[in-house]
């Protein structure tokens, strides 16, 4: 009998477990996001359903799958059905190389970052079929500000990480962790503190968090690229946003904040303790900052985000140079 | 403020009593130097606070309050608009702010505002656009002599008798009934 | 209808083919309400844009058109006081004085000293209400989500103490022709003088958590700025016109009531942005809170309708008058012309949103998508006081 190769079998137990936790995940967050703004506005937030409303993140998921399917009157209808569908799917992708803990990762590969890095640069694309497919003026809007401020952000982000990668000399997740120490002194945000800013205001950019939220923007355009999304179609886009957080947070907390490392507690226990700090910071900050403006988004991304990050990637390549030659 | 409305050939000017009626001038004014005296109120920095028309028995009245932020008090500007070709030319140009206050009164009065650049309804459903809900059936119609503060009078044209009361006790030497039109 | 030129070749209703016709080539025709988060009901502003910039934005009003003139036509005066509640949500004691002060002025009424300062105390308390009102959702329109749960905290405070006077929440009719409809509780006063602290006491946190914050002031430093001359031509006023600093309050301008009497500032900006006009709504809560206190000390007993006050039947004698008030969105006038019949002849409601909102047209052009939300917003509307 010819056994199933030990490393697709991984890949598979890993995926079934990734798309089992988004769900799972997305649910907490929703329960986490309301409670947490509840609180921050002096109301108790949900209550009714379950402990603590615990279950109406439940009773919404029911609700909105309940709900209707519409198509607006000359929408594009595979482009249209195809947004929302392309905006979850990479989002799966991306949870395969996160290393949970030591050894506990669904597909070490060794240019880890780098697939991550790729599979969310997918995103846009579904911001801009919803955007263009919804034959919608607001939807239309919001995908070119979502386009826009995908490509800015892309590159600050991409270029903070780069610097831990020349530190750790690797692209490799599970490997940048591995040269990071139990305590917090021993972390890479110790050492590239400036690289973890540009990194977590680029995060929220990336993953159109308040007060980056420009292409939902809904003061301004109601809801942006998925305004005439319904039901799941919705429902999709903000599981793959909540799902986008949880990269995000996961790839910082790998990078910067020494992964699965932590005193007594075991590592699984730490990475998800640290990603969930990562996400309340996220929630806190939504709930208390006004929105940009578009052009301001842009300014600073290309005039401080991205000098500054070239500047870090510049200083750290010429001191690990100067580490090699000592 | 008299000196204000100087060849304008005004039809009538008085001083009113703020604690009264709330204005402190008012002026008749032919249709012909109406924009000529916004555009001397505008000078002397009033500022536009509405525009609206009564509609009486002699034709619509339509009344222009102005104030000032400086040195407060309301002058009411007054022009008659006949009832058959309720004209009247329009402010708009000078007081942009003067724009939406006429279309709002040729949606509830019908007058028509010559010159006003964007002359299309306001409040009123542009399917509902001729039909004028404060226009009032003739016999409804009161005199405007008999509502309108007539004031301290300054200055009164001879033909003007709009304004001054029926009482023949005033002993005007015109007193034709024939309504002064524009 | 025949009056106006065919414009059928455009897509849209009648007004947004009326704007179409001249539109640039190649620009986008954006229909910003009459339902849109950032509207606050149902406004709707057509809107030419190039990418994001708004080359050209007529404001659609009449969707809340409910002709209030026509129906001062068919009421007796007494009867047309609940009206003036149901014109202004935000500010509905500010027009029930305009109205009232209009109806005494014609019939030569006077008020008991007593109404006058219960007038005051709670048309300032509304104007605290509508500003607070006018906060939440100006910051809800800039992003921020957290404000106008705080602003309706310290709101519904006031509501309760209006209600007890009032006998209702928002839409109150409760200044009669002659004085006001109820004295003041004790137990309504003792809840004033508490609220009058503790509204205080958070003032500076409203400053110190929003009013600084670095991405609000970028939102709204230099944005819409109106110049002194524009506000005259437009005939804006209150805190439109004070935050282009101009130093015109109708309270102190053309004094009603015993206003003369307190002590209170009126607070300008010289910023003409929309800052300006937040920091001077800021400051003129400070200072209602200060008029309040006064009134209450200076409050004397007595009656609170005139003796012999008129009945609902009551005619409004032959004449005409102005009166003005300052609500919070401005001047709120009320212009009333009587033949003496059973209704008012004509009454003319001058409303402050509409000349405010009528300078939009200039002041958006050229702004950002985004900066006409914060124009809007900054010049506070209240589209059922527009519409009327």
């Amino acid at each position: 009998m010819n056994a199933i190769p030990a490393e697709l079998l991984n890949i598979l137990i890993g995926l079934v477990a990734v798309a089992a936790s988004v769900g799972l995940i997305g649910l907490v967050m929703v329960w986490v996001e309301r409670k947490v703004a509840g609180h921050i506005q002096r109301r108790p937030g949900p209550y009714e359903v379950g402990p603590s409303g615990a279950l109406q993140p439940l009773c919404d998921a029911l609700k909105l799958v309940g709900k209707q399917l519409f198509m607006p009157l000359g929408a594009d209808p595979i482009l249209f059905w195809l947004a929302p569908v392309l905006a979850f799917l990479p989002v799966l992708l991306l949870f395969l190389p996160l290393p949970v803990g030591d050894g506990l990762q669904a597909l070490d590969v060794n240019l880890g970052v780098l697939l991550i890095l790729a599979f969310s640069g997918l995103a846009v694309l579904s911001v801009l079929l919803a955007g263009w497919a919804s034959n919608n003026k607001y939807g239309l809007l919001g995908a070119a500000r979502g386009v826009a401020q995908a490509v800015a952000y892309e590159i600050p982000l991409l270029l903070s990480v780069l610097a831990v990668s020349f530190v750790a000399g690797s692209l490799d997740l599970a490997q940048v962790v591995k040269g990071q120490g139990t305590w917090p002194w021993n972390w890479n945000i110790m050492t590239q503190p400036l690289a973890f800013l540009i990194y977590i205001v680029s995060a929220l950019g990336e993953t159109n968090r308040a007060p980056f939220d420009l292409p939902e923007a809904e003061s301004e355009l109601t809801a942006g690229f998925h305004t005439e999304y319904s039901g799941m179609g919705f429902g999709l886009f903000f599981l793959a946003e909540y799902a986008n957080m949880v990269v995000v947070c996961s790839v910082a907390t790998a990078l910067f904040l020494g992964g699965w490392h932590g005193p007594v507690l075991p590592g699984p226990v730490w990475f998800v303790l640290k990603v969930s700090a990562l996400m309340l910071l996220m929630v806190f900050v939504r709930w208390t900052y006004p929105r940009v403006r578009f052009d301001q988004l842009l300014v600073i991304n290309w005039k401080w985000l991205l000098p500054l990050a070239v500047a870090n990637l510049l200083l750290t390549a010429f001191f690990v140079k100067l580490a090699q030659f000592a | 403020m008299e000196a204000l409305f100087s060849g304008l050939s005004a039809l009538y000017l008085a001083k009113c009593d703020a604690a009264k009626t709330g204005q402190v001038f008012q002026a008749f004014l032919p249709a012909s130097t109406l924009v000529r005296a916004a555009e001397r109120l505008l000078a002397a920095d009033y500022y536009i606070e509405d525009i609206c028309a009564v509609d009486c028995a002699e034709g619509y009245v339509v009344v222009y309050h102005f104030d000032h932020f400086e040195a407060p008090g309301r002058v009411t500007l007054r022009v008659l608009a006949p009832h058959a070709s309720p004209v009247v030319p329009s402010i708009a140009n000078v007081f942009h702010g003067a724009e939406w206050h006429e279309r709002e009164t040729r949606d509830f009065h019908g007058v028509v505002f010559e010159g006003n650049p964007n002359l299309i309804p306001l409040l009123m459903d542009p399917d509902m656009a001729d039909c004028f809900p404060l226009r009032k059936e003739d016999k409804a119609r009161a005199k405007a002599k008999d509502m309108l503060e007539a004031g301290e009078v300054v200055y009164c044209h001879p033909s003007f008798t709009l304004m001054t009361p029926d009482a023949p006790a005033e002993a005007k030497e015109s007193g034709g009934d024939k309504p002064a039109t524009a | 209808m025949t009056t106006y030129q065919n414009n059928d070749h455009l897509a849209g209703d009648f007004y947004t083919q009326n704007f179409a016709k001249t539109a640039g080539e190649g620009n986008l025709i954006l229909n910003l309400g009459p339902q849109h988060p950032s509207t606050h009901g149902v406004l709707r502003v057509v809107v030419e844009l190039d990418g994001e910039y708004i080359m050209r934005a007529e404001p659609v009003l009449g969707y809340l058109h409910r002709m209030h003139e026509k129906m001062a036509e068919v009421k007796t005066a007494a009867q047309f006081i609940p009206n003036m509640g149901r014109v202004d949500y935000g500010h509905a004691l500010g027009w029930n004085w305009a109205f009232v002060g209009a109806a005494e002025l014609v019939g030569g009424i006077e008020v008991p000293e007593r109404a006058e300062y219960i007038r005051v105390i709670t048309c300032e308390l509304n104007r605290i209400a509508s500003h607070l009102l006018w906060w939440g959702a100006y910051l809800l329109d800039l992003g921020a989500f957290t404000p106008i749960m705080y602003a309706f905290d310290d709101r519904e405070k006031i509501l309760d103490i209006l209600q007890d006077p009032t006998g209702s929440r928002l839409t109150y009719s409760y200044y009669r022709i002659g004085g006001v409809a109820k004295d003041l509780s004790a137990d309504c006063i003792r809840r004033i003088q508490e609220f009058i602290p503790w509204f205080r006491s958070r003032l500076p946190m409203y400053k110190d958590l929003v009013s600084d914050n670095i991405i609000l002031r970028k939102r709204i430093e230099d944005i819409g700025v109106i110049e002194q001359e524009v506000c005259r031509r437009f005939g804006a006023t209150g805190p439109v016109a004070r935050g282009s600093g101009i130093k015109y309050d109708v309270r102190r301008a053309q004094p009603y009531s015993v206003y003369p009497k307190l002590d209170f500032e009126i607070p300008t900006s010289n910023l003409k942005c929309a800052r300006g006009r937040y920091d001077v709504r800021m400051a003129e809560m400070e200072q209602s809170l200060r008029i309040i206190e006064q009134a209450l000390e200076m409050m004397p007993e007595g009656e609170v309708l005139v003796k012999g006050a008129p009945k609902p039947s009551w005619k409004v004698p032959k004449g005409e008058g102005y009166f003005a008030v300052e609500g919070a969105r401005g001047k709120i006038g009320a212009y009333v012309v009587s033949d003496g019949g059973k209704n008012i002849y004509r009454t003319k409601l001058r409303a402050p949103g509409y000349c405010n909102l009528s300078l939009f047209a200039e002041v958006s052009q050229g702004t950002i998508l985004a900066d006409a939300v914060a124009i809007l917003g900054s010049l506070d509307l209240i589209i059922p006081e527009i519409d009327r």
